[in-house]
């Protein structure tokens, strides 16, 4: 059968029952496709073969592979004591670098948000590191925070302090990895703040100043509030961003030391890649898939709210 | 309450001049009424009063206190935004009680005043509402309540009524007239609007850039403008201002033309007479019905368009020839630099 292109005018002619809806309808599937199909390939065909792979028993050394039901979450959530450790590492990290992030983006925002002399290089300096190769931020701070010889032990040093060998002790290790992971991603939010404050007409903090508040009124009863939409949604994508940080963990510390900065993607990485236990791997893929999906459903409820 | 005095206030922004020296006493109580072309520096000047720009040289009095350098809070200014500026997050009980809520006013007592308030514009059934749950009028009255709540010794307003509607604006024109009979305080008002300048103000500011060109009451300022600025300015449609000499029938209308270069006539002042009967004449080019009456274009051969309100139901067509005259008093003339003259004729006993 010769196909019909949609402009032939006989095509049209011939088919009155294809009311207005139905075709567009059609176009915009034709115009989805592409998208559509990049996303079967992509990410739902991975998925379901990870959903596949996670009920098995895999081992790419010696290429076997028997089919185990639920035993891989089993592992992870009942057996496997590394599980929880990596859990908890994870949500430690999601717990300090969140607050600390939206703190400082919104100092910055607050500072930077109206038009000055110059204010264009300072949103590019603190938006900079964002558009940095994460390689090479992790790999410098690396070098920085050496022990003896690391610039910020030197710097600690001209005032008197004596500072921790940063990276080899768990507690400073997760500490170091969550401040500089700050430094490098608190300039998304910053600019996401700044368009949140820009769009705040200003006649509400002159409204309010002139009825006598003072600055740290005017942001706690008339600022913050405003915000609120915009923090909402930055708590929840720098949540989930913490908690898929792998890069970062992998240059830096490599999860140590004592497994202290051990965190659950690249936990999954080691277990998949290092230790080749693939079903093993693919279960948590999915437990971790889960949790972000969580938060994402978190987001999109409180947005809808938000926007009533 | 207070009155308010500004004695040469200027404002730059940078190396611009936006306010040049600024003159004005305002009596307790008055309605004072600012209006001028667009930019021409009237919200400039409201908020170096209100204490939100700071001001660049002269003197800002309120009552007998110099206030050049005290916060904005502290003059006892209240100021209704064009924006509104209700803040969208707290109800309307809220937003009228901000004030006193960040100067630490017992909770009970901003409950006594924001329902006083509220009772005062008919905003009681709504005190639980959201901004975005009112109409524009309701919003508008909410402004004007916080204001209120405030208790200030001078109310200052940015354009209120410029985002409502023809019918709504006629309304809270004159809700806003009765509040001030009702409360007495001084108010001071900015708008380009000059027949809400008119209505509501007991005297007028004329600004441009960054000038005051007349203050008057408005009966003065219609009457007896200064220059030919404000004779256009006010007055609507605007007063037709053409070279005397153009005009041969100046000399009928008498009086003394020395040192007369332009004569203005106002379009309700003129009259539509016969061709042979006028003053002068002309050729109708447009004819604009506006129910009441017309709007009638007309050319007059050597001196330009005349606007012309033709009063009743018969309007002259558009292409016929007609004559126009005018009272000689209801003439004004002006000199060289566009400054008024005075004279016998059109001085009917009025300064
Ligand atoms: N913050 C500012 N910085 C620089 N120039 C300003 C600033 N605010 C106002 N201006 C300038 O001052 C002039 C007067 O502005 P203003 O807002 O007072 O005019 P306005 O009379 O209120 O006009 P409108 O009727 O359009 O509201 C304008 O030319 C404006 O560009
Ligand atoms: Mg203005």
């Amino acid at each position: 059968m010769k196909p019909s292109t949609v402009n032939d005018p006989r095509r049209t002619e011939r088919a009155p029952g294809l009311s207005l809806k139905m075709r567009g309808m059609l176009t915009a599937w034709l115009f989805v496709s592409p998208t559509v199909a990049g996303f079967m390939v992509f990410f739902l065909g991975p998925l379901i073969a990870v959903v596949f792979y996670s009920a098995t028993e895999w081992n790419m050394l010696s290429q076997t592979s028997t089919f185990v039901g639920w035993a891989n979450y089993q592992d992870a959530l009942t057996r496997n004591p590394d599980f929880w450790h990596v859990m908890r590492n994870s949500v430690v990290f999601a717990l300090g670098l969140v607050p600390m992030n939206i703190a400082l983006a919104l100092a910055l925002a607050m500072s930077l948000y109206r038009p000055f002399r110059g204010v264009v290089v300072f949103r590019t300096i603190f938006f900079a590191p964002v558009v940095t190769s994460a390689v090479a931020w992790a790999i410098v701070w690396k070098f920085l925070l050496q022990g003896e010889a690391g610039a910020v032990n030197q710097i600690l040093a001209t005032v008197g302090i004596d500072g921790p060998n940063w990276l080899r002790e768990p507690n400073w290790a997760m500490f170091a990895v969550i401040v500089t992971r700050v430094i490098k991603m608190v300039g998304l939010n910053m600019i996401l703040y700044i368009a949140a404050l820009q769009a705040i007409p200003r006649d509400f903090s002159e409204a309010a100043r002139l009825e006598g508040a003072t600055n740290w009124q005017i942001f706690r009863m008339v600022i913050w509030p405003n915000l609120a939409p915009a923090t909402l949604i930055i708590v929840v994508i720098t949540m989930i961003g913490s908690f898929k940080v792998f890069d970062h963990i992998y240059l830096m510390t490599g999860g140590g030391p004592e497994n202290g900065t051990l965190v659950l993607a690249f936990y999954i990485y080691q277990q998949a890649f290092e230790f080749f236990n693939v079903g093993y791997a693919s279960a948590l893929a999915i437990i971790m898939f889960f949790i972000v999906l969580a938060l994402t459903l978190v987001q999109i409820l409180l947005r809808r709210r938000g926007s009533l | 309450m207070a009155g308010l005095t500004l004695n040469n206030v200027t404002k730059k922004f940078g190396a611009v001049s936006v306010i040049k020296g600024v003159d004005l006493e305002v009596n307790d109580g008055d309605f004072v009424v600012f209006v001028g072309p667009s930019g021409c520096g009237k919200s400039t000047l409201l908020r170096v009063i209100s204490g939100l720009e700071d001001v660049s040289g002269g003197e800002i009095r309120i009552g007998d206190r110099l206030v050049n350098d005290v916060q904005a809070a502290r003059r006892g200014v209240a100021m209704v935004f064009q924006s509104y500026a209700l803040y969208p997050h707290l109800t309307v009980e809220q937003n009228m009680g901000f004030g006193l809520k960040v100067r630490k006013v017992k909770p009970a007592d901003i409950k006594t005043r924001v329902r006083e308030a509220a009772a005062t514009l008919k905003l009681e059934d709504f005190l639980e509402r959201y901004p975005r749950e009112l109409s524009g009028g309701q919003r508008q009255r909410v402004a004007i309540g916080r204001a209120i709540v405030s208790d200030p010794a001078i109310f200052l307003f940015d354009e209120p009524l410029s985002n409502l509607d023809a019918e709504l604006r006629v309304h809270m024109r004159a809700e806003i007239a009765a509040l001030h009979q009702r409360l007495g305080n001084t108010m001071i008002y900015v708008t380009h609007d000059q027949i809400e300048a008119m209505t509501l103000a007991d005297r007028i500011v004329i600004l441009r850039d960054g000038q005051i060109e007349q203050v008057g009451s408005p009966r003065e300022l219609y009457s007896h403008p200064k220059n030919v600025f404000v004779a256009q300015f006010i007055g609507s449609p605007k007063m037709n201002v053409v070279e005397a000499a153009s005009l041969s029938a100046v000399s009928e209308i008498g009086g003394d033309l020395a040192g007369v270069v332009s004569v203005g006539m106002r379009p309700e002042h003129l009259t539509v007479t016969q061709p042979t009967d006028g003053l002068f004449r002309g050729r109708v080019s447009l004819s604009e019905y506006t129910g009441a009456g017309s709007l009638l274009h007309v050319e007059v051969p050597g001196s330009g368009t005349f606007l012309v309100l033709q009063n009743g139901p018969e309007a002259a067509e558009t292409g016929a020839e007609i004559g126009l005259s005018i009272e000689p008093e209801n003439v004004h003339r002006f000199d060289a630099n566009g400054l008024r003259i005075p004279s016998s004729n059109s001085l009917k006993g009025e300064t």
